[in-house]
């Protein structure tokens, strides 16, 4: 699209070389016309003539007419009254004729400018207003002011012709700067111009445009359509600020709602136990119930398992408060990935017995910079998941592999799996699978797993069992990062 | 009757540790405070300390120093989960163990009792230790598996040495890497880890079901097997 490369509009009172050539030659091609039939037809060879002038003013205005009219009555009498071509300009009709054809000459070049003109303005006129429908389509996006500018700047260039434009805006006192140029590269030395972005009567920025060296110069209109330009972009610059604060608002309310979930989430894990400690405690308390041993006993021992299910739940809330708070530094040192494997199986061993525990693991594997306490806790809790999401009885392996210079350690279950929709989100912290109702679990493990594998450049991801049930598999490149 | 000294800046805890340790036969005495402690080291000669790290008015390693200054006796350090540089920062400075709160009586009381014994003087490590089918004989630098003698290299005898004549012990990575390496190690726990493999491996210790060497990660390493008494 094109607003102003274009010659402004055919001229009316220019002489152009065009309108000269024109006004020269209609006479001429006249005479070649008119010359033999003159002698016996001398009012169509008038005619003729007549004609000429009117092609002339209208094909090349004006001037064009004016020059065949002068050139068309020199001729015309030469031709009709003297075919031997002795040049003769005394008659009164010779005189007459010339000051009619110079009348009509000036009545259609006039005519035929003023159209012209008319024409002209109203083809710009159409393409201002689709230009100005291109820019506020474009501006009218739901972006950020930054890209808001960025399009701005942008969408100007081709249609004024520009080598440059740069925009400098400021908003809720955040300055923002956008520039546009041909192929990134800077010309400077051709005309520029510069218009300031108005928001009411304050200027919140400026636009400055600048085109190839020997560019046209800005012209008035120009100069016009910019203001219009950037008033647009002011007003899009104040919507999409008005937007970036409505998402925030939606993004805080959310974020409080998750807060809320979490919060709820978190009493109830810590109540729950506490409940079960409480009851069997003062049970065991009342001294006007006689418990026999075997009651006694399972009181005891739903306490004890009360007890390390809280302490669990602390441990991992714990964790992730330092996750939160940033504090999830790996301390790193050359570790063996399989040694780690086998010490969280050693230490496992006897919470996982109703389980078939089996581990896959390389004859050689090169050594890894991680941070072992903290690898060995992202094992332990998946390997606490597999256990309570799958069977009794049911086998749980874990294999770890050395590829492409990164080890990969993979927790496999023959559980129930978890669908293809959930698998991002059982990483997010208190999400519980919806296909699992009344899993024990808090929700933290998978999500302070992942906080440790991305802490450590690397990442974590759920696959499909070949038999059902799920696989975790986390992969840590194997260099020394500092190295 | 063996006297324990408690301190734990904590009421509740001094008092369920007060009535599990009396329950088992022992004389016990609480303290609240390092100064404290530090002076009823001194003052009441306990056979162990049992030590919380957390104490309102001294670091715990530096109660660990003050004490190891004028006596030997067997320290076992009470610690949070978290607090992985300070347990090892309390066991360098010469604390014997450490246990992890919560913890369940019974493993606090097997700790105990074991670092008592190891404090015990008089009888002397025995020439030959036992582990089943194990034998580490001292005298002669031999080790024998099934009867039949393992090829080890100085070093892993030395660690082997290191490890089975502090049974029950946490040895940290420094405290392993000075005996073994010598005194200028410290830090090179990679030397360790390939170590312990290794002799892991000629010994027979499965790393999944350890009998007889435990990791402690970030920590150290633990010689669990009793020996089943000296070959005559």
């Amino acid at each position: 699209m094109v607003v102003s490369q274009e010659p402004e509009y055919e001229g009316t009172a220019d002489i152009t070389v065009r309108g000269v050539v024109i006004g020269l030659l209609t006479p001429a091609i006249a005479t070649v016309v008119a010359y033999p039939i003159a002698p016996t037809r001398p009012e169509i060879s008038i005619a003729v003539f007549m004609l000429a002038v009117v092609i002339a003013a209208v094909a090349g205005g004006l001037w064009s007419g004016l020059i065949a009219g002068i050139l068309a009555s020199t001729l015309r009498p030469l031709v009709v009254e003297d075919p031997q071509l002795t040049f003769r300009f005394d008659d009164v009709e010779d005189v007459a004729t010339g000051v009619v054809f110079l009348s009509v000459a000036m009545v259609v070049g006039l005519l035929v400018g003023q159209a012209s003109e008319d024409r002209a303005r109203a083809s710009r006129r159409e393409r201002e207003a689709r230009f100005l429908g291109t820019l506020s389509s474009t501006l009218h996006t739901r972006e950020v002011p930054d890209r808001v500018l960025d399009q701005f700047a942008e969408v100007l260039m081709e249609p004024f012709g520009l080598s440059r434009v740069e925009v400098e805006a400021t908003l809720d006192g955040t300055d923002l700067r956008a520039l546009a140029t041909t192929n990134g590269e800077v010309v400077v030395g051709g005309p520029r111009t510069s218009v300031r972005l108005l928001a009411g009567d304050a200027s919140i920025g400026t636009l400055v445009a600048e085109r190839p060296p020997g560019g046209r110069p800005f012209s008035r209109d120009d100069q016009l359509l910019l203001e219009t330009a950037a008033r647009q972009a002011t007003a899009a610059l104040d919507r999409a600020r008005l937007d970036a604060r409505a998402r925030n608002a939606q993004l805080d309310a959310e974020t409080n709602q998750l807060r809320a979930a979490m919060f709820s989430s978190v009493t109830h894990d810590l109540r729950t136990p506490l409940a079960s400690i409480k009851a069997g405690v003062t049970s065991l308390l009342d001294t006007t119930v006689q418990h026999d041993p075997a009651q006694e006993r399972e009181l005891l021992t739903t306490i004890l398992e009360e007890t390390d299910r809280l302490n669990r739940l602390v441990g991992n809330l714990l964790d992730l408060a330092r996750i939160r708070a940033g504090a999830l530094t790996p301390t790193r040192q050359q570790s063996a990935m399989d040694e780690i494997v086998e010490i969280v199986l050693a230490r496992m061993r006897s919470r996982l017995a109703e389980h078939v525990v089996t581990a896959d693991l390389p004859a050689s594997l090169p050594d890894v910079w991680v941070d072992p306490v903290q690898l060995d806790q992202v094992l332990t809790n998946l390997l606490e998941n597999a256990g309570r999401h799958a069977p009794a009885g049911s086998e749980i392996q874990v294999s770890v592999l050395w590829m492409h210079g990164a080890v990969q350690v993979r927790v496999a279950d023959e559980g129930p799996g978890i669908p293809l929709d959930e698998r991002d989100r059982v990483f997010e912290a208190f999400y519980r699978g919806s296909s699992i109702p009344e899993t024990p679990g808090s929700g933290l493990g998978l999500a302070i797993a992942k906080a440790v594998v991305v802490a450590h450049g690397g990442r974590i991801w759920i696959e499909e069992a070949p038999a059902g049930g799920c696989v975790v598999a986390f992969e840590i490149q194997g260099g020394d990062p500092q190295a | 009757m063996n006297r324990v000294l408690v301190v734990d800046d904590e009421p509740q805890i001094r008092r369920a540790l007060r009535t599990s340790l009396e329950a088992h036969g022992y004389e016990v005495q609480t303290v609240g405070t390092g100064e404290e402690a530090v002076i009823g080291a001194a003052e009441m000669s306990p056979e162990l300390m049992l030590l919380d790290l957390g104490l309102p008015d001294l670091d715990g390693t530096e109660v660990i120093r003050r004490v190891r200054g004028f006596t030997e006796l067997p320290i076992i350090v009470l610690s949070v989960r978290d607090g992985q540089h300070d347990k090892v920062a309390a066991l360098d400075a010469g604390a014997d163990d450490y246990v992890t709160k919560p913890f369940a009586m019974e493993e606090l009381l097997a700790r105990a009792r074991a670092a008592i014994r190891r404090a015990q003087p008089g009888e002397p490590t025995p020439p030959s230790l036992l582990y089943g089918a194990l034998e580490v004989d001292l005298g002669r630098r031999l080790v024998t598996l099934d009867g039949d003698p393992l090829r080890l290299t100085p070093t892993e005898y030395l660690l082997l040495e290191a490890l089975a004549t502090n049974p029950g012990k946490l040895l940290t990575h420094q405290w392993l890497l000075r005996k073994v390496w010598g005194q200028g190690y410290g830090t090179e726990t990679t030397y360790l880890r390939t170590y312990v493999r290794a002799l892991r491996k000629k010994l027979g210790d499965d790393a999944q079901a350890p009998q007889l060497i435990v990791t402690e990660p970030g920590v150290g390493y633990r010689w669990i097997a009793e020996s089943s008494g000296a070959e005559s």
